[in-house]
């Protein structure tokens, strides 16, 4: 067969030089070309693919975080971004590769008991020995013998308002019932999650273990849902929307993680971030090692839970995103004023035992049924 | 050697049969699209069939036969209620949509005289961004400090922000209405387009008014494209997830959000399967309607 020449074959398309079987041929051989392409490419990306798949949030792939990764290799992980971990869960289920993922703790069980996840050895982590004590031992990380769950950052659920737009006296008397409170309705929200949601609800209705709830507390979780729902502007799911609304004076009481508080406080929004009588949550998110992931970049696995738990990418998690890191040492790093206004403290063991700390929600798809429910207005 | 002579004129009968045989030439010119229907359609339609006659229990997909799924969605309120709901408002949508569509489409194929070609490629410049843009630039028009809240305030009409223009029912119709605006107005364009003006002409000549011309013989010749506008609406609307959850807020849940939530946070898959085949079926039925309606009044008409 003739060898193709790309101008050849331009200036026999342009003079209308070229048959239409030639035509036909150029055509059938790029087709082929196409679909065989994925096929054939995969080894000659070898090179880009040396290093592990990681599955994330969005902002935990910050440059930041995997500075001492990127020092040994000069190169990144490859970054996948999840929404939740519900979301990350369903696409893990349907297939997807990763080597390292980075749920929240109370997640761990499910995933363990979903057999996608693998344990860590954390011996071959060189700053296991700096993590905060109490973050070795959650809730539902151990299973016989084994630890599944590396803890990374740690932060808060609590309720974010502007003191300017409503009554003064939520300042003395910090609690989550302002996010019930009709004055400001349709001006408050709520995080449309289960955890960080129903369990709000749960917690302001005085459920003995919110986690863990009886038919009867769910009863009462359900009527305060309910009376809330009309109250309520949205329900959020992304932050961005959330520090936009606050921002605006849309919202005057919102559900809400640390990070919200720290970016509006630096935008000069004028907001306070509770410390709710009956208890603000805890939460920890930290990194799992997949049951798929390739044993061949199971080195640099470690090695990219080890760059983030360095102290330097801790004190930029403070700093920077206003959560709190699993690396006693960052502390150090940061001083005492700006941990203070970050509503952190040197000794974070006393922050995280005095909230509600998140663990696996008992029953949780009757929950969630349920949930669905009141938000369709039943 | 008479055998070969014998296997050659059989091959060639062969290869004559097949190019003459116009069924082998119609398939094989479908076979691209075929196999693309079957790997991209057919195929996971079928996984999505046998996964709602499945069960999930906790993480573990039970593989046994079981109608549970089916019997739910009877069972529980939340369903059928929400699947009623997204069909009202999907209505709602096309019906609004095509008012709209037709006036526009009406005066593209009446009264342009040159250069339709601009005003078509007009029409479609919505659809030169995504999607997700457009509902997100409703959000910005819609919102508390958007377009229209700051427009009205620096007006004076208004002090106060509105609030009901953005989350809620209202707010989803009016994104879809637009973000499906381009899909109505061609197919309605294209009828009217098509419609024999001396048929307009005699109309008028036999002393029919102008508005009973168009009742008599300009609607009801573009009906076939009023119909396929409506159903190019319709049929995508209702499963729509995207824009209930954007600018729906609490009081905007769609069909497609309850399914969606079952992929996800509910982690019922076969629930959520069966949820899908019941609303393709609802929508199907509801299609028939239409179709059957819309049959009625062309008789009734003609």
């Amino acid at each position: 067969m003739k060898k193709f020449n790309r101008d050849d074959y331009i200036e026999q398309l342009a003079t209308g030089k070229m048959s239409r079987r030639q035509f036909n041929k150029v055509l059938a051989s790029a087709g082929i070309t196409t679909v065989m392409l994925p096929v054939f490419s995969g080894p000659v990306n070898a090179a880009a693919s040396d290093h592990p798949n990681v599955f994330t949030w969005e902002g935990w792939d910050a440059n930041e975080h995997h500075g001492e990764y990127f020092e040994k290799y000069g190169e990144y992980p490859n970054f996948s971004i999840f929404g939740d971990e519900e979301e990350a869960f369903a696409k893990i289920k349907a297939g997807a590769q990763f080597d390292v993922t980075h749920p929240c703790s109370y997640k761990v069980e499910i995933w363990r008991d979903a057999g996608i996840i693998q344990p860590i050895d954390t011996s071959r982590l060189k700053y296991w020995d700096s993590v905060i004590p109490s973050l070795k031992n959650i809730p539902g990380m151990m299973a016989n013998g084994d630890n599944y769950f590396v803890a990374a950052d740690w932060g808060l659920t609590s309720v974010l308002y502007r003191p300017d737009l409503v009554d003064e006296m939520y300042q003395e008397d910090e609690t989550w019932g302002i996010l019930w409170d009709e004055r400001y309705s349709g001006r408050l929200s709520m995080s449309d999650s289960l955890i960080d949601g129903v369990m709000v609800a749960a917690i302001y209705g005085g459920a003995a273990d919110p986690f863990n709830m009886t038919d009867d507390e769910v009863e009462v979780t359900r009527e305060l849902l309910r009376k809330q729902l009309p109250l309520l502007r949205y329900y959020w799911t992304s932050p961005t929307d959330l520090e936009n609304s606050m921002a605006a004076g849309e919202l005057v009481a919102t559900s809400s993680w640390n990070d919200a508080y720290t970016a509006l406080k630096a935008a000069g929004v004028n907001v306070k971030y509770m410390n709710p009588k009956e208890g603000a949550m805890t939460w920890v998110c930290g990194f799992c090692l997949m049951t798929d992931a390739d044993p061949a970049k199971l080195d640099k696995s470690y090695e990219v839970i080890d760059a983030f738990l360095a102290p330097e990418s801790g004190a930029f998690s403070i700093l920077e995103e206003g959560y709190g890191h699993s690396n006693i040492d960052a502390y150090s790093l940061v001083d005492e004023a700006t941990l203070a206004d970050r509503g952190l403290s040197r000794d974070p063991e006393a922050l995280l035992s005095a909230g509600i700390f998140q663990v696996p929600i008992g029953n949780e798809a009757a929950l969630q049924s349920m949930f669905e429910e009141v938000k369709a207005g039943l | 050697m008479p055998s070969a002579a014998f296997e050659q004129s059989l091959v060639s009968r062969i290869q004559l049969r097949f190019r003459r045989s116009e069924a082998v030439r119609g398939y094989t010119l479908l076979s691209p699209t075929l196999t693309i229907i079957l790997l991209g359609l057919l195929f996971p339609l079928m996984i999505l069939v046998t996964l709602s006659f499945w069960k999930q229990e906790y993480v573990d997909l039970i593989q046994t036969f079981t109608l549970t799924n089916y019997a739910d969605f009877f069972r529980k309120k939340i369903y059928y209620l929400i699947l009623y709901r997204s069909i009202r408002i999907s209505l709602l949508v096309m019906l609004v949509t095509v008012l709209l569509a037709y006036p526009l489409a009406y005066f593209i194929a009446f009264h342009v005289k040159w250069n339709k070609m601009i005003w078509i490629i007009l029409v479609t410049i919505p659809f030169w961004t995504s999607y997700l843009l457009r509902v997100f630039s409703w959000k910005v028009i819609l919102g508390y400090n958007g377009v229209i809240n700051s427009g009205l305030m620096s007006l004076g009409i208004i002090a106060e922000p509105l609030e009901f223009l953005l989350y809620n029912p209202i707010a989803v119709v009016i994104t879809l209405a637009h973000a499906w605006a381009a899909v109505a107005i061609l197919p309605i364009y294209v009828s009217l387009e098509k419609i024999d003006r001396s048929l307009i002409e005699a109309s008028r000549d036999l002393g029919e008014s102008a508005f009973m011309t168009f009742i008599r013989v300009t609607l009801p010749l573009s009906l076939p494209g009023v119909i396929a506008a409506s159903l190019l609406v319709f049929i995508p609307t209702v499963g729509d997830y995207v824009t209930p959850s954007l600018v729906g807020g609490t009081r905007g849940i769609m069909i497609g959000n309850i399914i969606q939530s079952m992929f996800g946070k509910a982690l019922n898959w076969p629930l959520g399967a069966a949820l899908s085949i019941i609303s393709m079926i609802t929508v199907t039925l509801v299609v028939c309607l239409l179709l059957g309606a819309t049959q009625l009044f062309r008789k009734k008409v003609a």
